[in-house]
């Protein structure tokens, strides 16, 4: 870090957004074209109607909503080395701050369409709006559903806004040295930023702002996003550990998702110099921390089954780990809580393979904890002959390869387009340092 | 600043000769009227005596309307068609409050944008005027004010104080 200068630091970043080989453009094709899959299955979802998906009694909340969830949860991370730790002064944010909230973005955008999708008829979603109408309907604002609709907006909103802001001095220094068409295009996006003084002074200020805002943001939307299942009367969901597990999980998955990204981009574009390993270790010992707060709250989730004696609790998680779901339980147990314990050991930690391949494991086993709360729970709620078994459908598993797609599409074109590492904040760190 | 006024740019290397050459051109009685800078700076911000930043009572004036904005929204909705869902009262504050929480939070986040817009002065169509395009990348440039007659001693100052490139002149 200390041989790094703002000259540096700019050419490292500005090489990254020389014109692309065949390969990038090869990979772009590949994933468009896995979006276009998903997007002709939502569209044979549409016409053929939902009945497509696997979801039937008594599993109405299937993979969408397991996406759903997911998506939030990897949007959540963006937020919290964005925001929580800026508020932190935690440095080694820096580096990865950039391309976490984009992630951010980008997530929060693909977690929007999946209520959509699994509304089926996508066309009335205007009813969960508060339009004026002339037969005097409103949305019922004491719906979880409907906090949702105005928590995962507000929070599209506040974190495109957060991530705009924070590219502006950056898109000035992409305008400074550029020319012709690109230089026009960089012009109007960095709307004639001359970092003056009294601009870096008010900018700081809503920066730090920003921030502040960002952080009971991030916690209540995924808080709100668990009272969705939790104030329900489900066995399974109804409990009030609900909040902060959802929010521990969310924060785990998107440093998982963080260190899946950020390994192959710092390899890719030769960002070894910026993303150091100390780096990725503070990631893979933060994802030690939430690990243990994930399992903590599945160990306390069946200890108040056992504490209440009700019945219906005691059987819901006796059946999650042992029942038709056994083993996708255990799958989330031992990736989401057991596996990233190895980053406890420094020779892992301190190399990218398997800081890589273990994040892998947290981002399935996160998907599957969604899985088990979400399928899981309703499969086997309080009357035996109620019970039955949810598996997603061919068109459900293309939804969702097609959102995976369209989230990889996003972001490679992002790291070609624009700074994928935050040149101003690089420079304020080593300045700081020096 | 009178009419016949030049205004004279030096470039810097970093921040401490920057902020050096700042209090030696004022000593010398000198208008330092602006500094372009690639990262924020609060001393070179005390030594231009620049006041205190506004933009939180945006953000606070925002988050205020946002809080009774959505509460009403809850409120003005559920009194129009008054029927009791699942027996909770029509007014329920709790949830109500959740609401209120998340309007408050966007409304604040726009009072911020507002305040950026309008403190920060952005956009400005005419940023190009008195910037060197080096001051974003590494670079610090010092604009200072003159007059015709004593712009020779002023450049002869800022040769002195370390600036490095031909300054530009800008009436």
């Amino acid at each position: 870090m200390s041989q790094l200068t703002f000259e540096t630091i700019n050419t490292t970043v500005l090489d990254t957004l020389s014109r692309p080989g065949k390969a990038y453009w090869c990979i772009i094709s590949l994933l468009f074209c896995g979006a276009i899959m998903g997007a002709s299955c939502w569209a044979y979802q549409i016409f053929v109607g939902v009945g497509v998906a696997g979801m039937n009694t008594p599993v109405h909340w299937g993979t969408y909503l397991i996406n759903f969830v997911f998506w939030v949860g990897i949007a959540h991370s963006g937020t919290l080395i964005s925001a929580i730790l800026f508020l932190f002064r935690a440095n080694w944010r820096n580096p990865i701050a950039r391309a976490a909230e984009t992630m951010t973005v980008f997530a929060v955008c693909i977690a929007g369409l999946f209520p959509f999708i699994h509304l089926g008829r996508v066309w009335l979603v205007f009813y969960m709006l508060p339009i004026p109408n002339q037969r005097t309907l409103w949305p019922n604002f004491q719906s979880p559903l409907i906090f949702d609709v105005i928590a995962i907006s507000t929070y599209l909103t506040v974190s495109s806004l957060f991530w705009y802001t924070g590219l502006l001095p950056d898109l000035a220094i992409i305008r400074d040295r550029s020319q012709g068409v690109r230089k026009k295009i960089f012009k109007v996006l960095s709307l004639g930023w001359s970092g003056r003084t009294g601009q870096w002074m008010n900018y700081s200020r809503a920066y730090l702002l920003f921030a502040g805002l960002a952080t009971p943001l991030v916690i209540s939307v995924h808080s709100v996003v668990s009272w969705d299942f939790a104030l329900s009367v489900i066995p399974g969901w109804h409990t009030t550990i609900f909040a902060p597990y959802f929010v521990a999980g969310a924060i785990h998955s998107g440093l998982a998702m963080v260190l899946t990204l950020s390994i192959p981009l710092r390899k890719i574009l030769k960002y070894e110099a910026l993303i150091t390993m100390d780096v990725l270790e503070s990631i893979a010992k933060t994802i030690v921390f939430t690990g243990i707060i994930v399992g903590f709250s599945y160990a306390t989730e069946v200890f108040i089954a056992w504490y209440s004696h009700n019945s219906i609790e005691m059987e819901t998680f006796w059946w999650r780990a042992f029942g038709h779901y056994a083993p996708e339980y255990w799958i989330m147990v031992i990736c989401n809580t057991v596996i990233p314990l190895l980053y406890l050991l420094k020779k892992i930690r301190t190399h990218v393979i398997p800081l890589f391949i273990i994040s892998l494991f947290v981002n399935i086993g996160m998907w599957y904890e969604r899985f088990v709360i979400i399928a899981g729970s309703v499969a086997h709620d309080f009357l035996p002959n109620a019970w039955g078994h949810y598996s997603p459908t061919w068109v459900e598993g293309g939804i969702m390869v097609g959102a995976f797609c369209l989230f990889f599409f996003l972001f490679l074109l992002f790291v070609k387009h624009l700074p994928s590492v935050s040149m101003t904040e690089m420079k304020e760190m080593i300045h700081k340092v020096e | 600043m009178n009419t016949d006024a030049i205004i004279l740019t030096g470039l810097y290397n970093n921040q401490e000769e920057t902020l050096a050459a700042v209090k030696k051109i004022q000593a010398k009685g000198f208008e330092v009227t602006e500094v372009h800078s690639p990262i924020p700076s609060n001393s070179l911000a005390r030594a231009l005596g620049r006041k205190k930043s506004k933009i939180g009572w945006f953000t606070l004036i925002g988050g205020i309307i946002g809080f009774f904005s959505g509460f009403s929204l809850a409120v003005f909705t559920s009194t129009r068609w008054d029927l009791i869902v699942s027996g909770k009262p029509i007014l329920s504050w709790i949830p109500f409050f959740v609401i209120a929480f998340e309007f408050t939070i966007l409304f604040a986040v726009l009072g911020n944008v507002l305040g950026i817009v309008t403190q920060v002065g952005l956009p400005d169509p005419d940023y190009e005027k008195n910037y060197d395009p080096e001051c974003s990348g590494s670079m610090y440039g010092i604009e200072v004010a003159s007059t015709t007659e004593n712009a020779d001693s002023l450049r002869d100052l800022l040769d002195h104080t370390g600036s490095i490139k031909k300054q530009r002149e800008n009436k």
